[in-house]
């Protein structure tokens, strides 16, 4: 994979490159984004061509919104963070919303390290997807940047628009509904509840 | 607001969910996806020149004057010409009400007097 050559110049301005019909400014954004646009949905998804499929589309509202970019009032990274986890909150919430069960759960073809391990990983992992989905936009963007990205207060208020106060509200609150959502599967998925 | 002890309960269990999947691993980038998003941009690029990203008006107007340190001098400027078009107010004989001051006598003799430093007595 090619280096990123100008790492100094911001994603910003690369943007604004592209929209003036720089294509190498898209190559350096290309090479910037996608990883973590993938990696991310990958992440919520648990499908790697779904998330193929979002950290393209994606990266396409990315290209489309160049010429209307406003300088100064959102990072790209944040801005595409939302599109990303909105874009994989829709996929998820049109997958079947009923409780996941480790008999539901298909046989993974790779029996190692063991092939009820994985089973019981892969149901836990898609209970929480699923309770993820279900959260309010904004309750879910928190829990997941600070515990998918460890992304920090600050980092979470800038994506969200709002105090950095409130990201620890607006955080408890969502792990508080996660716990709801989940409530009664604990035992099922291997966990202690409280 | 203070947590109950089931409520702590529930945040670390589902805390201990979180990382588990914030620890899975992540499947590598395929290659073919990079070359799809290029062959996106390469399609949807501008032409050369093609319309600029837009700023925000204040922004256009800070560029236009010179940025923030052009803007503070326009306004020590700007500052500096009230005061001194306040001033020269008075040398062309016009009164504004601010300017106007009483005049007030005020007996400083009395004043002396009245802390006792009259030493010529007794």
């Amino acid at each position: 994979m090619p280096l990123d050559t100008d790492p100094q110049t911001d994603d910003a301005d690369l943007l604004v490159r592209y929209a003036q019909g720089d294509a190498s400014a898209a190559r350096l954004l290309t090479l910037r984004l996608t990883p973590r646009a993938f990696g991310q949905a990958a992440r919520m998804l648990g499908d790697t061509a779904e998330a193929e499929d979002v950290a393209q589309e994606a990266m396409m509202r990315l290209w489309r919104v160049a010429p209307d970019w406003r300088l100064g009032e959102a990072k790209v990274t944040t801005w595409l963070y939302r599109v990303v986890s909105n874009l994989c909150t829709d996929r998820l919430r049109k997958r079947s919303r009923g409780t996941v069960r480790l008999e539901d759960v298909a046989e993974p073809t790779d029996p190692t390290p063991s092939v009820e391990t994985q089973m019981q990983d892969t149901a836990r992992h898609s209970a929480l997807r699923a309770a993820l989905a279900s959260l309010p936009e904004r309750q879910s963007i928190a829990v997941v940047m600070r515990h998918f990205e460890g992304a920090s207060n600050p980092e979470i208020a800038q994506a969200l628009d709002i105090s950095t106060e409130a990201v620890e509200s607006l955080t408890a609150r969502g792990k508080r509904a996660l716990a709801a959502a989940l409530k009664g599967q604990a035992a099922a998925l291997g966990y202690e509840e409280g | 607001m203070s947590k109950s002890p089931d409520r702590d309960g529930d945040d670390r269990w589902v805390d201990q969910m979180l990382d588990d999947l914030a620890r899975a691993p992540v499947p590598d980038l395929p290659d073919t996806l990079m070359a799809r998003i290029l062959a996106d941009a390469d399609a949807m690029l501008p032409p050369p020149g093609g319309r600029a990203a837009r700023t925000p008006w204040w922004q256009q107007i800070l560029e236009g004057v010179g940025g923030w340190t052009a803007v503070t001098g326009l306004v020590a400027a700007a500052a500096t010409g009230f005061v001194v078009g306040l001033g020269a107010l008075d040398g062309v004989g016009v009164t504004v009400p601010w300017m106007q001051v009483d005049d007030t006598y005020y007996d400083t003799d009395d004043a002396t007097y009245a802390f006792g430093w009259d030493m010529e007595e007794g």
